[in-house]
């Protein structure tokens, strides 16, 4: 397909959620939740994040795009100290901050970290257990074990994943038989239930078919007036149409951030503008 | 040119045939072949232990016939009643070694002083123990007459044998030769059923002088506990003697002639509590005893392998650092390189002598069982079977553990779990299943193993004395691997014995059998709930 067949469908395609989004000037209002300062990353001997400085504004949906390898991913991570578990990963320079709180000073507790940065994964992963455990265990961990609180809690994140309908009369079966699309809801609800401040979601619906898709999109919108996402996704129209901004990153480095519309509309670098129009990547 | 006609591709069959296969086939046939061998030989094993199993059950149907025609049956009732008798002289035996310490410890007698205390005792005690003079001279008498006949009989049937194998061989006139002599039955058992009137005036007499004895002045005893157990004494004498009219009547409806029921050769094997070979008297072949000793030695094993297989696994799979894993994996599975024969001489030489030792010690006293009395019993050899499924238990659970999917771990991590809650609460119960496998193919390792126990389960061939509690397992027991181990060397082949071992290996095939059948069933359900 040539580049020019895909600039005249760019508009078309990307224009409607975007026009349908508030007055840019309604998120400009918005504080920084978090504050990434000039951060370098190594993997062993591998730098995989080059000097990346972002600010992550409150209640929005912000989107990382970018081809495989470019580093998204791994920022995502950093978020929340994921890349803890990986023995050879470490931050070698700069600052994470949420809420300018330091998250990389030897003092975080990562435990306390994670339980307000919640993450949804690529591949739904709903524990062997049933529906209600699966929403249950990060309060359980927690040490809240009153069946009314506990009840409570299934409801309002079943709910808030708009999940409820479909599985109310079924809560104790396994949360592994549920489709794929219900799965990933359910790991949703499942993040949202210990009422996190920040939601990461590592390229949520890349293994969901088109309907499930749009679910998990309606989703993230209604979730944003409570919670602060972070996304990251490969489908540039999800981005585009979920996400108030948004960051290019290739090779380790953020090329790009802005609004969405000006990313996708108006890029002002040639990279940012070569990948959103579908040259490369 | 005909070749024009013909497309420009060949699409006929060209490739080389080997006996009319093409090469492709071969390889699967190679293929099918290997995998046939190994049904084969399952099942070639479990025709060969039928078919040598298979004549046990005939065969000590006739061993019980011949102890029931030759009036075995008939004195052993006897010899039972002069063997409770015996064990009634043995608790006044104990008795006395309890009053002695109690004269030479408690009062500080000095010996002589205190045997000299203890001759009213001793005379009771004589007076006692001669009671069952009358009894245990007809039992001898009887015992020697039905021997002879069960001699008598035993050569025949070697003789009847004897002639159908030269007949077979065709040697008519030498198979003519061979003597079978005539047994009179009836006369044989003559003095047996003369014996009933005279067991009757015999028992009359014993109870009348066992009677006496009790009515005799008692020998004082010197603490109330003492007193206690000599009035138990009483009381055990006087139950005895109840007994005596059971065993006189089972004498007088004794008949030699009653057919012997196909279940009881059943029966007395599966449930029989004797195991005892190449006997002068009757041979038994029970194989409670082995089970027993067999179950016992395993369930030590299992208490003691599956915390530290299954633990040591969890700690390798999900705690550890690299370093640790590439000491700790490697010398867990080292162990089940050691040869059994090895460990079994450690077990004779180091741990037997260390937990005699240690159980001596005065501060673990309280442990039932202890000091142990034996060097080999169940304790020892279960301990070091657990050497044994240790490697087993923890290669087959950490392979459970490491496939429980990341993202489970990540999953439980994301929502604030620490390392060991996502452990407790996230990787062992999605790898349950997996460790339970791993813990029953331990278990099937344990069951079948043979050296170790044939070298430290002391085996003493019978059920150890489950009054004691706990404490029997400190007690020795001889294994149903042990057994054939032991004796298949030195029996008869095609004989009794011999069908008998091949029995005890048909029960271990059904547990080692039932043993895997439920491990696969297990992880099957595993990677279903898993996905």
């Amino acid at each position: 397909m040539s580049a020019h067949t895909l600039m005249e469908i760019t508009p078309t395609t990307f224009a409607p959620p975007i026009a349908d989004k508030p007055a840019q000037a309604d998120s400009e209002v918005h504080q920084t939740l978090i504050d990434i300062a000039n951060l370098d990353f190594f993997y062993g001997e591998t730098k995989a994040l080059h000097d990346i400085s972002l600010k992550i504004p409150e209640k929005e949906v912000t989107a990382f795009i970018g081809p495989s390898g470019c580093g998204k991913s791994t920022l995502l991570r950093c978020l929340n100290r994921m890349n803890d578990l990986i023995d050879i990963a470490r931050v070698d320079r700069g600052t994470i901050r949420i809420r300018d709180i330091d998250i990389y000073q030897p003092d975080v507790d990562v435990i306390e970290l994670r339980k307000r940065v919640g993450m949804v994964f690529q591949k739904s992963n709903p524990f062997p257990k049933s529906i209600y455990e699966n929403i249950t265990y990060g309060l359980r961990l927690q040490g809240v074990s009153a069946k009314s609180r506990l009840d409570e809690v299934v409801e309002r994140s079943l709910r808030g994943a708009a999940l409820w309908d479909e599985v109310k009369d079924r809560l104790h079966e396994s949360g592994l038989s549920l489709s794929g699309g219900q799965q990933q809801r359910l790991c949703i609800a499942r993040a949202i239930a210990v009422e996190p401040e920040i939601i990461l979601m590592d390229e949520p619906c890349s293994a969901l078919d088109p309907i499930a898709t749009a679910r998990v999109e309606e989703l993230i919108h209604e979730l944003k007036s409570k919670y602060t996402i972070v996304i990251v996704t490969h489908n540039m129209q999800q981005a585009a149409r979920c996400s108030d901004r948004t960051a290019f990153f290739y090779l380790g480095r953020l090329v790009e951030y802005a609004d969405t519309q000006t990313i996708f509309m108006k890029p002002s670098d040639a990279q940012t503008e070569a990948y959103v129009s579908g040259r490369f990547g | 040119m005909p070749d024009s006609d013909r497309p420009a591709f060949a699409i006929r069959k060209t490739r080389t045939r080997f006996l009319g296969l093409t090469m492709d086939e071969c390889i699967q046939a190679f293929f099918g072949g290997n995998a046939l061998v190994a049904v084969l030989v399952l099942g070639l094993i479990t025709v060969f232990l039928f078919r040598e199993g298979s004549g046990f059950f005939k065969q000590n149907q006739s061993n019980i016939e011949v102890y029931r025609t030759a009036g075995l049956e008939y004195v052993d009732h006897l010899k039972r009643q002069e063997a409770d008798h015996t064990a009634l002289t043995r608790y006044l035996f104990d008795l006395r070694v309890r009053v002695f310490k109690h004269h030479t410890e408690v009062e500080g007698a000095t010996l002589g002083e205190a045997n000299q205390q203890l001759i009213a005792f001793d005379d009771y005690s004589y007076d006692f123990g001669d009671t069952v003079e009358p009894l245990r001279e007809a039992v001898y008498d009887l015992s020697e007459s039905v021997t002879a006949t069960k001699t008598r009989m035993l050569v025949n049937e070697d003789r009847l044998v004897e002639r159908q194998q030269l007949r077979d061989a065709g040697a008519v006139e030498a198979a003519e030769a061979v003597v079978i002599e005539e047994i009179d039955l009836v006369a044989a058992r003559q003095p047996l059923l003369a014996f009933r009137p005279v067991y009757g005036q015999i028992n009359g007499q014993f109870a009348a002088s066992l009677l006496s004895v009790l009515a005799a002045e008692a020998p004082a005893m010197p603490t109330a506990e003492l007193e206690a157990r000599f009035t138990r004494f009483h009381e055990l004498v006087e139950q005895y003697i109840d007994g005596f009219p059971t065993v006189e009547a089972a004498l007088n409806t004794w008949d030699p002639n009653e057919p012997i029921p196909t279940w009881k050769s059943w029966t007395s094997f599966i449930t029989g509590e004797r195991w005892l070979t190449a006997s002068f008297w009757q041979d038994w072949y029970g194989v409670l005893p082995l089970l027993t000793g067999s179950l016992m030695v395993s369930m030590v094993a299992l208490i003691i392998a599956v915390p530290l297989g299954v633990g040591a696994a969890i700690y390798v799979n999900q705690l550890a650092s690299v370093r640790e894993q590439n000491i700790i994996k490697p010398c867990i599975e080292f162990i089940s390189a050691i040869p059994s024969v090895v460990l079994g001489f450690f077990g004779i030489a180091v741990l037997g002598q260390a937990i005699r030792i240690i159980s001596q010690w005065d501060w673990l006293s309280w442990v039932p069982g202890f000091p142990v009395v034996e060097r080999l019993n169940a304790l020892t050899a279960g301990v070091l079977l657990a050497l044994i499924a240790v490697p087993t238990i923890f290669t087959l659970a950490e392979d459970a553990l490491q496939n429980v999917p990341r993202a489970f771990k990540e999953a439980s991590f994301a929502l604030g779990a620490t390392k060991l809650q996502t452990i407790i609460r996230i990787v062992i119960p999605a790898a349950l299943s997996g460790i339970i496998s791993a813990v029953l193919l331990g278990l099937g390792r344990v069951v079948g193993e043979t050296m170790v126990v044939l070298l430290c389960a002391g085996n003493r061939i019978a059920i150890p004395d489950f009054t004691t509690g706990i404490a029997a397992f400190t007690q020795p027991v001889h294994t149903m691997t042990g057994i054939i181990a032991q004796e298949m060397g030195e029996v008869v082949q095609g004989g009794i014995h011999y069908r008998a071992l091949f029995v005890v290996g048909i029960v271990l095939f059904f547990i080692a059998l039932f043993i895997n059948f439920m491990a696969q069933k297990i992880v099957q359900r595993y990677r279903i709930s898993i996905g």
